[in-house]
């Protein structure tokens, strides 16, 4: 049996302290394989973000664990925690704030080998950082610039380029194209693709829009309120969804074809997202679910396979494969 | 005639980097009743051509250098400023992209849409806060006459985008201008908006230009498209042909890149390169750097905006036919 690259047990991240913290990220428990590819997705406020931050361990975490490659992330500290960072590596949303303006693209490429002396000797960093551009579709003389040079499209790619350089075994994209045009945007999620499959690189990708992950994911997990709502392989989750949420968001999407205006149906959620400082009793989603009961109240309903579909765990006593759940408020 | 009529537009900036020309002689008509789609992406053009019908281009540094915007018979560049206030949220009407920016932060909102109803000097049957009421019921906000007192912040932001919407449409504008008003949202959000912008579609006779780089809001939305690249009008088409038939290369390679949540298609089809830097634009066609059908006449003239079937129009020298 195969270990996993990344196993998190029933982790937790609360801001603030007393009777009330917010609960951002709430007893979630997940793994990634190598080479594997999680997309996760959710709206705002949903957690994603407090979740990355606390795998990378760029902030602490209030309970539970999270293993990369035998090493518990959660309790990592000095040399232990510095070796670590070269396994999981970050590309960030925003390209405009996450390169130093004032480096130039030679220095932004060789700084984590200056930090992490042994990956690669100083008399190779002009070579490699040839390569790792060209690798991401930029060019040699490219190294010689600065950051205010560069299109939104050709920024993120350095900054994927500087993810690459300790060669990391676990990749984390938080929103990693949703800064970009359409026409851009295309490329930096083919160059990922391939990336992945050069390098057997496991990805989190991270994005609330969800026809790209249908497109990198191999696996998707849903987040509402802190919480994994539902979780599965992306055929699962995108063919059959089975929790009310994931239908709504599913269903929520514009498609890009104007034939199907009027005849598809739409989920549109009443109100708005709960704060996470006081979620609802028993399932979070409750307050905004069509299907909800008095057993949604009292009891929150367990991640756990629900519906025929190969893989998947819905977390919701009412879970039912999509094609049959319409609610009766739908629009036509 | 139509309500309102565009015509070689040209507005330019002055900038550190030298005079960059936002919009490059730019021509579209709105009808009655009629939602056009402006669809472009970032620096294309779009909002400067929403802040040229609102008179809100900022000058200095900005200039309306020519053409014409005629709304309704009257040449809207010949009017005073004064008369312009007048039009502008009373017979044409923006909503902004980015609600918390654009609503006061200091004022309740009831306060502000009634400031609507102030300004021009309008006196609703029932009274300006009955209307506010009404409008607040309308755009589905519970317990209106609590929140009509309560600040923006206290609101959600897609509650505060639907405020926005409530100002645009409380004195029945003939023309609504809408600035990727969903941009910011999360998806169910953005089903909300959309849900209220197409019930306004339907109640009223208003022409609503609606500015998005979303192909997905476009397909739900629009009646007809205007595609823009580099601040020119490169196609446009009624929204199923544009889908189907694209013309002009940049429309195909748009669709092409866009992920679909209802396909999986592994490979996207980019299009290559990134958006011309406007201080610098390529001689002739702007979008011959990136086009897989330039020739060399693409880089010696600029291709106009030429009829190519009934009611659509593409400025290509090689246009894609499909067969």
């Amino acid at each position: 049996m195969n270990q996993p690259l990344l196993k998190v047990e029933n982790l937790s991240r609360h801001f603030g302290s007393g009777a009330t913290p917010v609960r951002a990220v709430d007893d979630v428990s997940f793994e990634i394989a190598r080479g594997e590819t999680l997309g996760l997705v959710g709206e705002s406020g949903c957690g994603k973000t407090s979740l990355v931050r606390t795998l990378l361990k760029l902030g602490p975490a209030t309970s539970g664990s999270a293993v990369l490659d035998g090493v518990e992330i959660t309790k990592a500290s000095g040399r232990e925690l510095h070796e670590l960072r070269r396994k999981m590596q970050v590309v960030f949303q925003d390209p405009y704030q996450s390169l130093n303006p004032r480096m130039r693209v030679d220095r932004l490429i060789s700084e984590p080998w200056a930090l992490h002396p042994g990956a690669v000797p100083k008399a190779r960093w002009q070579e490699e950082t040839v390569k790792l551009l060209e690798s991401v579709g930029l060019r040699a003389e490219h190294a010689d610039r600065y950051p205010s040079e560069f299109s939104g499209g050709q920024r993120q790619r350095l900054g994927i380029a500087r993810a690459l350089t300790l060669n990391p075994t676990l990749l984390v994209c938080d929103e990693p194209v949703s800064a970009l045009d359409v026409s851009v945007q295309a490329q930096v999620v083919n160059l990922l693709a391939r990336l992945r499959r050069e390098r057997n690189l496991a990805m989190l990708f991270v994005a609330h829009d969800l026809a790209v992950v249908r497109h990198v994911a191999d696996r998707v997990m849903v987040m509402y309120l802190g919480k994994i709502i539902e979780t599965g392989p992306k055929q699962s989750i995108f063919s059959a969804p089975a929790h009310p949420y994931t239908q709504a968001l599913m269903s929520a999407v514009p498609t890009p074809d104007p034939r199907l205006r009027g005849h598809r149906k739409r989920i549109v959620l009443q109100g708005d997202l709960p704060s996470p400082a006081n979620p609802p009793s028993g399932c979070r989603f409750r307050t905004r679910c069509w299907k909800a009961t008095s057993i949604c109240a009292e009891q929150e309903p367990g991640l756990t396979a629900r519906t025929a579909a190969p893989g998947l765990l819905t977390a919701c006593h009412h879970a039912e494969a999509a094609s049959n759940a319409m609610p009766a408020s739908s629009k036509g | 005639m139509a309500l309102l009529e565009v015509e070689d537009l040209q507005v330019s900036f002055d900038t550190a980097s030298g005079r960059i020309f936002a919009l490059n002689g730019v021509s579209f008509s709105l009808e009655r009743g009629e939602v056009l789609a402006l669809l472009g992406e970032s620096g294309s053009g779009k909002s400067v051509t929403a802040s040229a019908i609102m008179d809100l281009v900022p000058n200095p540094p900005g200039a309306i250098d020519r053409g014409s915007i005629r709304f309704d018979g009257a040449e809207l560049l010949k009017l005073s400023r004064n008369e312009r206030r007048d039009l502008c949220g009373n017979r044409i009407a923006l909503i902004f992209q980015d609600a918390l920016a654009a609503l006061n932060p200091v004022y309740p909102v009831g306060w502000q849409i009634a400031e609507m109803y102030r300004i021009h000097g309008r006196n609703p049957e029932g009274g300006v806060e009955k209307a506010v009421i009404d409008l607040l019921t309308a755009i589905g906000i519970p317990d209106p006459e609590r929140r009509a007192r309560q600040y923006p912040h206290e609101f959600s932001g897609g509650m505060r985008q639907r405020i926005m919407i409530a100002m645009a449409v409380a004195l029945e504008p003939d023309v609504i201008i809408a600035d990727e008003p969903t941009t910011a949202l999360d998806v169910t959000i953005q089903a909300q908006v959309v849900d209220l912008l197409a019930t306004i579609r339907k109640r009223s006779d208003a022409g609503m230009i609606f500015i998005t780089h979303d192909l997905g809001v476009v397909a739900e939305l629009a009646d007809r498209v205007a595609v823009m690249y580099a601040g020119r009008i490169v196609e446009t088409a009624n929204v199923f042909e544009l889908f189907e038939d694209a013309r002009h290369p940049y429309s195909v390679g748009l669709l092409a890149s866009q992920p679909r949540v209802d396909t999986d298609e592994d490979e996207l089809v980019p299009i290559p390169g990134s958006a011309p830097n406007p201080v610098a634009l390529p001689s002739g066609c702007a979008f011959r750097t990136r086009c897989p059908r330039a020739e060399r006449l693409c880089a010696e003239v600029i291709p106009p905006l030429e009829t190519v079937g009934p009611g659509r129009q593409a400025a290509c020298h090689f246009p894609v036919l499909t067969a």
